[in-house]
């Protein structure tokens, strides 16, 4: 008898158990809808007057959003974005400020760039990139820059192809014109030995809108200068992110230029101590396609085009010289990656010079062993609109 | 005999790959990276050592004394009051490393996803399912694993392939720059991971074909290797010097996953698989203690005592463990010894006595 | 608060005694006993850990005995 009755009682007390459970199935405590979430879609870091922080954010309009898709321009639904701002101590701080004037739950999840102003680098951006990294939001894709002036109002430019200036931002990062570096790239260039960083310099020109220019170069986490856009081609070149590239060169002994489109290159750091002194032989592969030709050149003939592609080497060399010449003489911030490459081949001698890494490398030896190779002249064969017997062979 | 369920030799391999993957993954990782930094990918090959000793010690004593535990042969070995004291230590050790365990999982869910929901909810919701499973007994929890496997492989196969793309080869170097000790010492954490393969000896008498034991054991000590060695490679390719500086760089590396701006926040899918692993984790050292509870009580029943045991589990795991960074110290500085010492020597010692005995014929099996 | 967790503790405690009990009858009572033990003693400590959560506990014996080990991997 007792037996039955415990039986029955439990079998209640499941039941009520089971409706419970039921409760629960409906989802959990950190159940968030996503009308309730406001996605951040750019970031911007600026230094306030006090020494605080001003962080901007861009957050999207969902509706106006949807009508950018569909129709050019956007029709009449108005802005896809906007952008809030609001300072504090650190970038939390901000954010929880920035709250207060938000109606929706601030969403990091697709956060895609972070940019810092110029002022702000200047001064450090260490303690302003834990946040990034730290908090399970984010995300460590998130393209990095610096931006002339403050950030907020590259933030605030209106768009005309893309749907958000942020959007604008990840594509040219996506390009790879200039640098192109994540945050976790951005980690990754503040922990090596080199104690340096380059981040795209990001720049708004009146008539134009956005645009990627240059690139600013750190010491530590400060940013100690900028390069411009020719000489953060030889950067490039060096630290083997060239991707997207052009190069026209004015082939000597005749008039005009040719211009190639890079398909594909190899940049191989190879670091070298011979008798205590220290080189780095950089071995760069490029091969290239000819797109425009608007010289006497025949590039049907294998002659001129050998010789083309010494120029062509020539001409990356010099690149790349002339940002040498600057970043490892002048500056003296090693931004290509040798720390790394000597600690790589060298991790013993590399554990001496550590600490006065910055008075070692301008001594380094910096020997380029370029190679370029015209793949083909392209869909024409001898210049188009000239003469047959003008064509120099 | 009071499991009356059989499992395969394969079942047994695949319940283990899971026991050491299953929370192993979310934790060794960032630990060997702390110290052995770009060599990170040594260490789980100096780790598995400890597992193909484990595997090994399992068996030897299994075969002296057939169908029966750790737990019930060492009374057999060392007599009946130190063999009761010494079930009471790997009792305690499992529950301890189980509760450890349960508790790395809650933090990496709370911590990365559930940021509001209490801990002990995800602790005791886990407990819950793995004490059903438990219930069931050894075959309900070896068919778990079964059906949890490929789906494990293939979502962790599939994460390592996204990241292809972003992967640097030149983080490997230099290799051993600072010799071997910093990946002798990465590998002092992942080896009380190994050295769970102990367990093998709760398994043991259960095997339809016990003959196979050893060598799928020894198979699943090298598909674990396998898989730790090519995780801890993919991430040192993808993150180099800062990999030590993540809690948990598998899943910051899956969430830095984008292929062609589409395949991308894939992290809930690794946190799926984990949960799945940790399951299938919590089950098996559930199940063990539970048998050894009951063996050393002579009952002869276990399920009775399975969810009063989940009940001491939840508390031992929120019990002296303050915060993440406290489980985390402890499983990095205090486990591996303790590990040491209860899952690697005493077997051996355990082994050792019973093979002099043997030896000395004084004594015959039961 | 407290009084709250201690319901709910009892709760679950005492959900698991009824659901194991019907199964128990035909155990022993060595059985019954471990059953009724184990769970005392969980509720012992639950009730316990609601009040002092800073308890000291068996893991800090652990950590006591192993630490000069655990100082090693600290270095």
């Amino acid at each position: 008898m007792i037996n039955l009755y415990f039986r029955k009682l439990t079998n209640i007390l499941l039941c009520i158990c089971l409706c419970f459970f039921m409760l629960l199935l409906t989802g959990c405590w950190d159940r968030t809808e996503i009308n309730d979430l406001a996605l951040v879609l750019g970031t911007g870091i600026d230094k306030t007057d006090d020494n605080k922080i001003q962080l901007s954010v861009q957050l999207s309009i969902p509706k106006a959003m949807g009508g950018t898709q569909q129709g050019t321009g956007g029709g009449g639904s108005g802005k896809p974005t906007i952008v809030k701002k609001a300072t504090g101590s650190t970038i939390y701080d901000a954010m929880s400020r920035l709250q207060e004037k938000v109606s929706r739950k601030i969403f990091w999840g697709h956060n895609r760039v972070v940019i810092f102003g110029e002022a702000l680098a200047k001064d450090g951006i260490r303690k302003d990139i834990d946040f990034f990294a730290r908090h399970p939001e984010p995300r460590l894709r998130a393209y990095t820059f610096v931006s002339t002036g403050k950030a907020i109002d590259i933030l605030e430019v209106i768009p005309e192809l893309e749907r958000s200036s942020a959007e604008i931002a990840r594509e040219l990062a996506n390009f790879k014109i200039g640098m192109s570096v994540t945050v976790k790239d951005l980690l990754q260039m503040l922990n090596s030995g080199a104690d340096s960083a380059a981040l795209p310099w990001l720049e708004i020109n009146p008539t134009e809108g956005l645009r990627v220019n240059g690139t600013a170069v750190f010491k530590k986490d400060k940013m100690k200068g900028s390069i411009n856009d020719k000489l953060t081609r030889g950067l490039l070149w060096l630290r083997d992110d060239v991707h997207l590239a052009t190069v026209t060169i004015e082939p000597k002994n005749t008039k005009g230029s040719i211009s190639f489109n890079l398909l594909r290159s190899k940049t191989k750091l190879v670091p070298k101590i011979v008798d205590g002194k220290w080189q780095m032989i950089a071995k760069i592969t490029t091969e290239d396609d000819a797109v425009e030709n608007d010289t006497a050149l025949n590039l049907m003939d294998p002659k001129i085009v050998k010789d083309l592609e010494k120029q062509l080497a020539q001409r990356i060399n010099q690149r790349i010289r002339m940002t040498l010449n600057l970043v490892q003489k002048d500056m003296r911030i090693d931004v290509f990656g040798f720390g790394e490459a000597f600690h790589r081949k060298y991790p013993n001698e590399w554990e001496k010079v550590k600490g006065h890494w910055s008075e070692k490398f301008p001594e380094i030896e910096v020997k380029i062993d370029s190679k370029a190779h015209i793949r083909r002249p392209g869909m024409s064969t001898e210049p188009q609109g000239i003469p047959k017997n003008e064509v120099k062979k | 005999m009071i499991e009356k369920g059989r499992i395969s030799a394969f079942q047994m391999a695949i319940m283990m790959y899971l026991v050491v993957v299953g929370t192993g993954i979310i934790f060794i990782p960032g630990i060997t990276a702390k110290y052995a930094k770009q060599d990170m990918w040594l260490s789980p090959i100096l780790a598995s050592l400890a597992g193909i000793l484990a595997v090994c010690t399992a068996f030897q004593l299994h075969k002296l004394y057939p169908k029966q535990t750790l737990i019930e042969y060492s009374v057999n070995v060392i007599g009946k009051i130190p063999g009761k004291v010494l079930g009471l230590i790997f009792l305690f050790f499992y529950i301890r490393m189980n509760a450890g365990g349960i508790r790395i999982y809650a933090d990496f869910v709370a911590g990365s996803f559930f940021t509001e929901t209490p801990l002990i909810v995800i602790i005791s919701t886990m407990i819950l399912v793995c004490a059903f499973a438990v219930h069931g007994g050894i075959e309900v929890v070896g068919r778990t694993s079964q059906f949890f496997i490929p789906l494990y492989v293939l979502f962790l196969l599939i994460i390592i392939i996204l990241l292809l793309p972003d992967l640097d080869f030149k983080n490997l170097f230099p290799v051993m720059g600072n010799g071997l000790m910093p990946s002798i010492k990465g590998a002092i954490t992942p080896q009380s991971w190994f050295a769970e393969f102990l367990l093998t000896a709760f398994l043991l008498p259960f095997l339809k074909d016990v003959n196979k034991g050893r060598k799928w054991g020894l198979i699943s000590v090298f598909a674990i290797m396998f898989t730790f060695v090519v995780t801890n490679l993919v991430i040192l390719f993808l993150m180099g010097s800062i990999t030590a500086s993540f809690t948990y760089p598998l899943l910051t590396a899956s969430r830095y996953i984008s292929i062609a701006d589409f395949l991308q926040h894939l992290e809930s899918i690794v946190m799926a698989i984990w949960v799945a692993g940790t399951f299938v984790k919590f089950s098996v050292v559930y199940y063990a203690i539970v048998l050894s509870t009951a063996q050393l009580l002579g009952l002869s029943n276990y399920r009775p005592l399975v969810f009063p045991l989940g009940f001491l589990t939840m508390l031992f795991s929120i019990w002296g463990v303050a915060n993440e960074t406290e489980s985390s110290s402890y499983n990095s500085t205090i486990f591996p010894f303790f590990s040491l010492v209860v899952q690697t020597l005493i077997p051996l010692l355990l082994l050792l006595v019973a093979f002099l005995r043997k030896k000395s014929g004084r004594r015959k099996p039961n | 608060m407290i009084w709250g967790s201690i319901l709910g503790i009892t709760f679950v405690v005492a959900l698991i005694i009824l659901y194991e009990w019907p199964k128990l009858k035909q155990g022993s009572k060595k059985e019954k006993a471990t059953v009724v033990v184990l769970t005392g003693a969980g509720w012992l400590l639950a009730v316990l850990l609601v009040f002092f959560p800073e308890m000291p506990g068996p893991t800090d014996v652990i950590k006591a005995i192993f630490q000069p080990l655990g100082r090693y991997m600290e270095k």
